[in-house]
């Protein structure tokens, strides 16, 4: 029996640990640079060597310590016992190996792994490396997959108790000789080892498991990738198994549950992605939109295909981040897109078929005679006259003809269930001189509210290109291309109109197209806009398309200096195109008598506009282990971007009917215009990584950013970052505690900066957009319309973050925990400017500085019970908002009733500016005896705290009663499989947040809107004191009493939400075989399927500043699909 | 060869890290300019004094808001605005055109006064430069008069905008600014032309500026020097009644030689919903007690006329009635009016809509009429008004009111009028005569007799009541200052009995 001795085999780490990652994480740039064959990466790799009366077993090793090579032989047909002298620079390592082996009759099989094959000729005379394994005696084999199927090269296969063994080759196939007592021992980096007795078995099959995957992941962080374990920084990541768990209508849902990020995801419009995403909380009150990258371009995440994300990193302080400077303040995303990998041509197929239907729909008075009499009941309350008479509410309570005496149910006539299919393929594969990654999506979704839809197509092709050992390039090209509908008036006024029409307008087309008119007059409501009529009447259409070219080249220098470069062109065109009909309404009573729905003359109103952002960055990188235990990496890069936007527009009038929608078909009352800007960075950055012995852990950032949106001497700013991590499960004390397998403390600090507000800001501009007209004739006319400050410049956020990370029990349970302080100074804000001087807009100053403390923590938990794998997380983020710094300053956020919310020192942001409700009055003697409030003021009506205490309710008595930024947001996912069954939950909450509501809907007969059940149900009468709401009155066209801005009105909106549930099955690999497939799983699936909180008013996950209700309603959505890969 | 690569990719990056143009980084905004390239010549100052003119249109001088105070007047109602001042309901809080007065008239005047401060800079015809400098006196004062109408006394700023300097100053008396407003009127009258030609029209005119004058004496009941400045007006001899009182008011006739200031408007790019709000929207609705307050064509009321019959109201009527009024029964648009067709008080404004009686018509939406600020039958009843209030009623004030009336087609009035009797019958005069014009509102808080007109009832025209009235006379002869404008500024003192 032949014996073969394992190389080195305690440290069989590098490039295994690499593969497998690479299945876990997929790293775009991983695969770029890593993943190289071995061919290119022997010939690429170069390395220098002084070895004087060395064994050449150890130089082997010395090797397998420089590099990504693995060496395998046989002791008996290899002599490595041999001392050796040898003095090399830059060579091969064939050249290397030529020297060692000089004089034996060995030849070196350089497989795909990298594993190098040292054998002697005859061994090899089968031609292929198989028949070396295979040469031995009686076979057991077998192949060996992950536990998604795929096979698994270089997994060792050794008899236990021996060094005995070989390792698996590109397709898993291994072969063994031994014997039916033999127990074999399967071992992989990262995964269970496995021992299995032979037996009688001549064929062994196995599955290897994942274990402590965190560990081993690779991160993407700014321009690189570093092992999770060496990060020093604060950085969330998910990976694409995370990403496919769920499908997702939109790439901005693959940010939920990731620890540290809020998503706040409004309205279900079919194509509008209006979700907000927040990390650590508000930092300015500018654009507190993080930074997205899309293969290290800046993009929009609308445009993203959620099946194209391979990962996603969240650059979170100031040490990971910083490395972008002026854009990074509110954090960093880097989305990383699949790309293809060596391995034969595979086909994936992604389809789901779903319906949507809303989240919430106010639930309103449909009954008109209802209505009616509390209109009445809130103009008697004021004194005045009632609108509507006895006799017209008899004539509703008995007539029937819908159109003379409706009782329509407006939400009702204009939201609906809606379907939406979505259609995934992707083709990919490779050899070892191009990988390629090509998919397709088609999207078609219907929208709940009436004439609204969207369908999106978009492809993703990665090639990359491996022409010789030194370089390699490639180019992702991407392109995505919306069509939307909505109506001429846009969804959320048409969402404005339904809330404020009454269940007295009738909801009825005559046949020659004209709609139906309310015959009744209500205050506040003299003309009827017909929400069905403007829903489907005219059109609105939007087109948009955005193109990305990213090419990108790596050319290895001598000294393994890795030089890059990308260029990059991101293309947008948006195409807007509105017909605005004539719509007639007529008189039920008096057919002939119309008038047109709406202020607007017929037109059509045509934008176009377009964007090209242009990137170019190179980098320089370098890394270097020194004598076994110093591990150095360099990185310096330099970028130029710029951003252009143009647009242009034209408006016509004269059409002669609602037939021909196009510019040309009007004739007069011809209106142009049009604009372009651009702005533009300069950038050199860097990063220097130390580590020793892979314990302690060093790391410095920095970018020099430049920006055009400055004067020319507040243009450049340095943005440094220093962090350090103790990997405590390193030290030698800990290795006997074998509970916790990672523990890593991490220590940062750094600046960023945030540099977004509009354009030449810093200049005193004049508007050349106040013209005027004499005898009819248009002239310019141009006026200084804001105060600017020339000295402005960027905000300044400084981040401290500490961090801990541990992972117990082989990462069965893992915790993150973050605490942070983050500064921001000099924010840029509009100072408050008394109309007296000249009405300007405030200038734009670096006024105010403002804190947010805070942690987050991250659990995770995963395990096997026999078949039964289970996954569950749990993340919570707590920020702390403060405003520090306002110089004594107050600046007020007014609505039409007064001040709403402020920025005033010791509070945090937009604090609620409000007066405090004590309730309602119930008694005259109540009202006299409190602070004068109106008037009016009477029994049943708000009674507001009189803070200082002078008997009068002014706005004196108004005080900060409550936030509108978060103070938790926290999400937890469960995932379980158990034979081939999974089920998914995602669950997000929000919590210590309020809401003020106000308008229609939020308000009863608001301005001549309608009465929800519950407010109906629920107001203040001298018959019904103990009322949950104040009298009727008027909220807007009268005195107001009950809608100065108060706590009463005041709302908790903090919920909690079923964000995604799913089940899922994948079907028998010998079921999925029988089609050429080798995975075909089928799922349904739900969204937003359940909602906790007490705010009833809207859905909770919305825009909390805009205080109104028009937003797209928020859907729910139901979808069936399957994934099949071939 | 691969040298020359590593080379020429060392040299690449190189050049970019260390000696990169740093002119990348110059942006300029294409479509506007700043101070560093204004005021440098004679167009760019037009443009700034076009500029200024731009905020007449804003809706607190010639727009819709200003046009819609006639509704906390007698004369009409609307069911969805100004309810809280009509209703005697408002609070410095609760009403936004509070603070829109105050705002929209410091933005005209920080415009003027940022032109003054500058216009001497741009090299230009000095002609030019004195009437542009003229017109921007001429709207400062309209600015600061129309100021004083609401608030009284306000911050009196005559620099360019500053906020160090400005932000804080408390009110100037009444006085004081009355004072500057008149300075500002005399060297505008000095320095402008009597008129304009073709794209010029439009722009203020020396007659504008004395007929402003007229205005702002005659409120301050500063009635010899008010009379005298009518008489200055009336003596230009550039002025004249226009035949017809309603072709008066349609586009057809803008720029007659009655119209001595208007706010220009012009479809699409400038134009106001004023058809769109009469016609449609309903939000300036006569009332019952302005219909009726039409004298018979006799030249008496219709409690006192022989002519006036109860079943047909409307006939034998000042003949302005049918001309301001849309009436149910009688034509307009090329048809019979319906009874339910002006539901907020069965009565439609006719004056200031585009429309004609006998032409049938669909709705317009956006119109290109402009608002009359001043014109001559104005001048004519100012100067009657203070005439009568300086000296009595002699025979010029007679001959300036029957001027009015005769171009109505309404009888002389009756001679040998006392004074007081004279003062109400010019004060009908201006009811019927200027309605709709954005005059009324001052013209009833000025004779002080909003508190007894304003604390009634507002009937629509079957008598029914629509509205409750009710005007504090402590209070609401002023304007409150906008709580919040206070807030901006504490240095401001509220009006009394806010």
């Amino acid at each position: 029996m032949k014996k073969i001795g394992l190389s080195n085999f305690p440290n069989f780490d590098g490039k295994q640990k690499l593969l497998l990652t690479m299945k876990l994480t997929l790293m775009l740039l991983l695969a770029c640079f890593m993943q190289v064959s071995a061919t290119v990466y022997s010939q690429a790799t170069k390395l220098t060597f002084d070895a004087k009366n060395k064994r050449v077993e150890d130089v082997l090793r010395d090797i397998e310590d420089k590099s990504d090579f693995r060496f395998f032989y046989q002791r008996e047909q290899v002599n490595v016992e041999q001392k050796i002298n040898l003095n090399v620079t830059d060579k091969t390592v064939e050249e290397i190996l030529q020297q060692l082996f000089v004089g034996q009759d060995v030849i070196f099989d350089v497989r795909e792994d990298n594993l190098i094959l040292i054998k002697t000729k005859n061994s090899s005379e089968g031609g292929n490396s198989d028949s070396f394994v295979k040469q031995q005696q009686k076979a057991v084999t077998g192949k060996i997959t992950d536990s998604s199927g795929q096979p698994l090269p270089g997994v060792t296969v050794v008899i236990k108790g021996t060094t005995q063994g070989t390792v698996t080759d590109v397709d898993g196939i291994y072969s063994v000789n031994s014997e039916s007592e033999d127990v074999l021992l399967f071992s992989f980096v990262g995964m269970t080892t496995q021992e299995i007795t032979v037996g009688n078995q001549s064929v062994i099959n196995i599955t290897m498991e994942q274990e402590s995957i965190g560990l081993e992941e690779i991160v993407t962080i700014g321009y690189g990738t570093q092992r999770k374990v060496n990060l020093t920084g604060s950085i969330s990541s998910v990976n694409s198994e995370f990403i496919e768990s769920r499908p997702m209508t939109n790439s901005t849902q693959a940010l939920q549950g990731v620890n540290g990020i809020y998503v706040n995801q409004v309205g279900g419009q079919p194509g509008a992605d209006n979700a907000t995403i927040r990390i650590r909380g508000i930092g300015t009150l500018n654009n507190n939109d993080p930074l997205v990258l899309v293969d290290g371009i800046q993009y929009n995440l609308r445009d993203v295909n959620p099946n194209d994300i391979e990962s996603i990193s969240v650059l979170k302080d100031a040490a990971s981040a910083s490395i972008y400077g002026n854009r990074a303040a509110n954090g960093v995303i880097l989305i990383t897109t699949k790309t293809g990998k060596v391995e034969k041509l595979k086909v994936e197929l992604n389809s789901y078929f779903g319906v949507q239907q809303a989240t919430y729909i106010p639930d309103m008075v449909t009954n008109s005679v209802d209505y009616m009499t509390v209109r009445n009941e809130a103009s008697f309350n004021e004194g005045q006259p009632v609108p509507y008479s006895d006799e017209q509410i008899n004539a509703f309570r008995t007539g029937t003809d819908p159109v003379m005496y409706p009782n329509t149910d407006w939400f009702g006539a204009v939201f609906s269930a809606a379907p939406m299919q979505d259609h995934n393929v992707r083709i990919s594969g490779g050899t070892e001189s191009v990988v390629y990654s090509m998919s397709l999506e088609y999207l078609n979704q219907e929208g709940i509210m009436l004439d609204t839809d969207a369908k999106k197509y978009s492809l993703n092709s990665n090639v990359i290109f491996k022409p010789s050992d030194k370089l390699e390039f490639g180019a992702i090209i991407s392109g995505s291309y919306w069509d939307r509908n909505e109506s001429y008036e846009g969804s959320e006024n048409v969402m404005e109109r339904a809330a404020r029409s009454l269940p007295i307008q009738p909801n009825f087309k005559a046949e020659n197209g004209n709609y139906a008119d309310v015959r009744l007059v209500t205050p506040g409501h003299n003309a009827f806009y017909h929400p069905v009529a403007i829903a489907t009447e005219g059109s609105q259409n939007n087109k948009t398309q955005r193109v990305m070219v990213n090419f990108f080249t790596q050319y290895i220098f001598p000294l393994d200096i890795k030089y890059k470069v990308n260029f990059a062109v991101n293309k947008y065109d948006a195409y807007n195109h509105k017909f605005i009909p004539t719509t007639l309404l007529y008189k039920p009573e008096d057919p002939e008598n119309t008038r047109q729905i709406g202020k607007r003359s017929r037109s059509v109103e045509q934008t176009n506009s377009n964007s090209m952002n242009t990137s170019f960055f190179q980098t320089l990188n370098w890394s270097k282990k020194v004598a076994d235990r110093h591990n150095i990496n360099l990185l310096l890069g330099f970028s130029m971007e710029s951003f252009y936007s143009s647009n242009f527009d034209g408006y016509i009038e004269g059409f002669l009917g609602n037939e021909l929608t196009e510019l040309n078909a009007g004739t007069i009352n011809m209106d142009v215009g049009g604009t372009s800007y651009e702005s533009k960075l300069m950038s050199y950055f860097g990063r220097a990584n130390y580590s020793y012995a892979d314990k302690y852990l060093l790391e410095f950032n920095f970018r020099y950013d430049g920006s055009s949106r400055f004067a020319e001497n507040n243009r450049w700013g340095f943005f440094p970052s220093v962090s350090a991590g103790w990997r405590v499960n390193e030290e030698a004390f800990m290795q006997n505690v074998q509970s916790i397998n990672n523990l890593k403390i991490r220590v940062s600090w750094g600046q960023l900066g945030n540099q977004n507000i509009s354009l030449y800001s810093f200049l005193n501009n004049i508007n050349i957009n106040q013209g005027t007209s004499f005898n009819n004739n248009v002239v310019a006319g141009s006026a200084v319309t804001a105060l600017s400050d020339v000295n402005i410049s960027w905000e300044t956020s400084t981040i401290t973050n500490i961090g801990l990370d541990v992972g117990l029990f082989d990462s069965k349970l893992d915790f993150t925990v973050d605490v942070f302080d983050k500064k921001t100074t000099d924010i840029l804000a509009r100072i408050n400017v008394p109309g007296q001087v000249g009405n300007l807009s405030g200038p734009i100053t670096n006024l105010y500085s403002m804190s947010n403390k805070g942690f987050e923590i991250g659990a995770s938990h995963r395990n096997s019970i026999r078949e039964f794998t289970y996954t569950l997380g749990a993340n919570i983020a707590y920020v702390d908002n403060n405003v520090d710094f306002l110089d004594g300053d107050i600046q007020f956020e007014t609505n039409r009733f007064g001040n709403i919310s402020v920025i005033k020192e010791g509070f945090p942001v937009n604090s609620w500016y409000l007066y405090e409700s004590l309730g309602l009055f119930q008694t005259v003697a109540e009202v006299e005896n409190s602070a004068f409030q109106h008037a009016k003021t009477s029994p049943g009506d708000i009674k507001y705290r009189d803070f200082n205490e002078d008997g009068v309710i002014d706005i004196n008595d108004m005080r900060v009663m409550g936030r509108s930024v978060p103070k938790y947001t926290y999400s937890f996912n469960l995932n379980f499989d158990y034979k081939g069954f999974d089920l998914g939950a995602l669950f997000q909450g929000v919590q210590g947040i309020d809401i003020y509501p106000w308008h229609n809907v939020s308000w009863p007969v608001y301005n001549g809107a309608g009465i929800t059940k519950e407010h109906f149900a629920n107001y203040w009468t001298p018959e019904n004191t103990d009322a949950k709401y104040p009298r009727m009155s008027l909220y807007k066209r009268g005195s107001g009493i009950n809608s100065l801005n108060s706590t009463f009105w005041l709302k908790d909106a903090s919920y909690l939400r079923l964000k995604n549930l799913q089940l899922g099955y994948t079907l028998p690999t010998e079921l999925s075989n029988k089609i050429n497939s080798s995975k075909i799983r089928v799922y349904v699936n739900a969204q937003n399927f359940l909602t906790f909180s007490k705010y009833n008013v809207t859905d909770p996950e919305k825009d909390i500043l805009q205080e109104d209700i028009f937003n797209y309603p928020s859907t729910k959505i139901f979808t069936a699909g399957f994934n099949i890969t071939f | 060869m691969k040298k020359i690569l590593y080379i020429g990719i060392v040299l690449l990056f190189t050049c970019q890290f260390y000696s990169c143009d740093e002119s990348f980084l110059e942006t300029t905004a294409t479509d506007t300019y700043n101070e560093a390239n204004w005021w440098q010549n004679e167009t760019q100052a037009v443009s700034a004094i076009n500029g200024c003119y731009e905020t007449l249109r804003g809706g607190q001088i010639g727009g819709t808001s200003n046009f819609s105070e006639e509704n906390v007047t007698p004369n009409s109602y609307n069911m969805s605005g100004e309810i809280a001042l009509a209703t005697g309901s408002h609070t410095p809080g609760n009403f936004t055109d509070f603070m829109d007065k105050w705002n929209s008239n410091y933005e005209g005047i920080g415009r003027v006064n940022t032109l003054l401060d500058n216009i001497d800079r741009v090299q230009m015809d000095a002609g030019l430069n004195q009437r542009i400098k003229a017109e921007a006196y001429f709207l400062r004062a309209l600015f600061y008069s129309n100021l004083v109408n609401y608030f009284s006394g306000v911050p009196l700023i005559l620099e360019s905008p500053n906020f160090d300097e400005h932000g804080s100053l408390p009110r100037n008396s009444r006085e004081e600014v009355i004072s500057q407003v008149l300075t500002d009127l005399n060297s505008a009258a000095s320095a402008l032309p009597v008129t304009y030609s073709g794209s010029e029209i439009g722009r203020a005119t020396k007659g504008a500026a004395m007929a402003l004058k007229t205005r702002v004496l005659l409120f301050e009941s500063r009635w010899s020097e008010a009379a005298q400045a009518a008489k200055d007006v009336i003596n230009m001899n550039n002025y004249d009644l226009f035949p017809d009182y309603r072709d008066l008011f349609l586009p057809e006739n803008e720029g007659n030689e009655e119209v001595i200031f208007d706010v220009q408007y012009k479809v699409p790019e400038f134009s106001n919903s004023l058809d769109n709000l009469l016609e449609v929207q309903m939000n300036v609705a006569p009332l019952l007690d302005f219909v009726n307050s039409y004298q018979m064509i006799d030249g008496t009321s219709i409690n006192e006329s022989p002519l006036f019959d109860p079943a047909n109201p409307f006939e034998n009527r000042d003949p302005r009635l049918h001309k301001t009024v849309v009436v149910p029964g009688y034509m307009f648009r090329g048809g019979i009016v319906s009874d339910s067709k002006y539901f907020a008080t069965g009565f439609g404004f006719k004056k200031y809509t585009t429309y004609k009686d006998d032409v049938v018509q669909t709705n317009i939406l956006q119109s290109e009429i402009n608002f009359i600020v001043l014109r001559y039958a104005d001048i004519l009843l100012m100067y009657a008004e203070a005439q009568n209030e300086a000296s009595g009623s002699d025979a010029s004030v007679y001959d300036a009111i029957n001027k009015v009336r005769s171009r109505a087609g309404m009888p002389d009035i009756t001679p040998g009028l006392s004074k007081e009797q004279m003062r109400e019958v010019i004060r009908h005069e201006r009811r019927i005569e200027l309605v709709a014009e954005a005059v009324y509102y001052h013209d009833i808080r000025r004779w002080r007799i909003a508190e007894v007109v304003m604390n009634s009832n507002a009937l629509n025209s079957k008598g029914e009541v629509v509205q409750v009235r009710s005007f504090r006379p402590a209070s609401d002869y002023l304007w409150p200052i906008h709580e919040i404008i206070i807030q901006d500024n504490p240095a401001l003192v509220q009006n009394p009995g806010y």
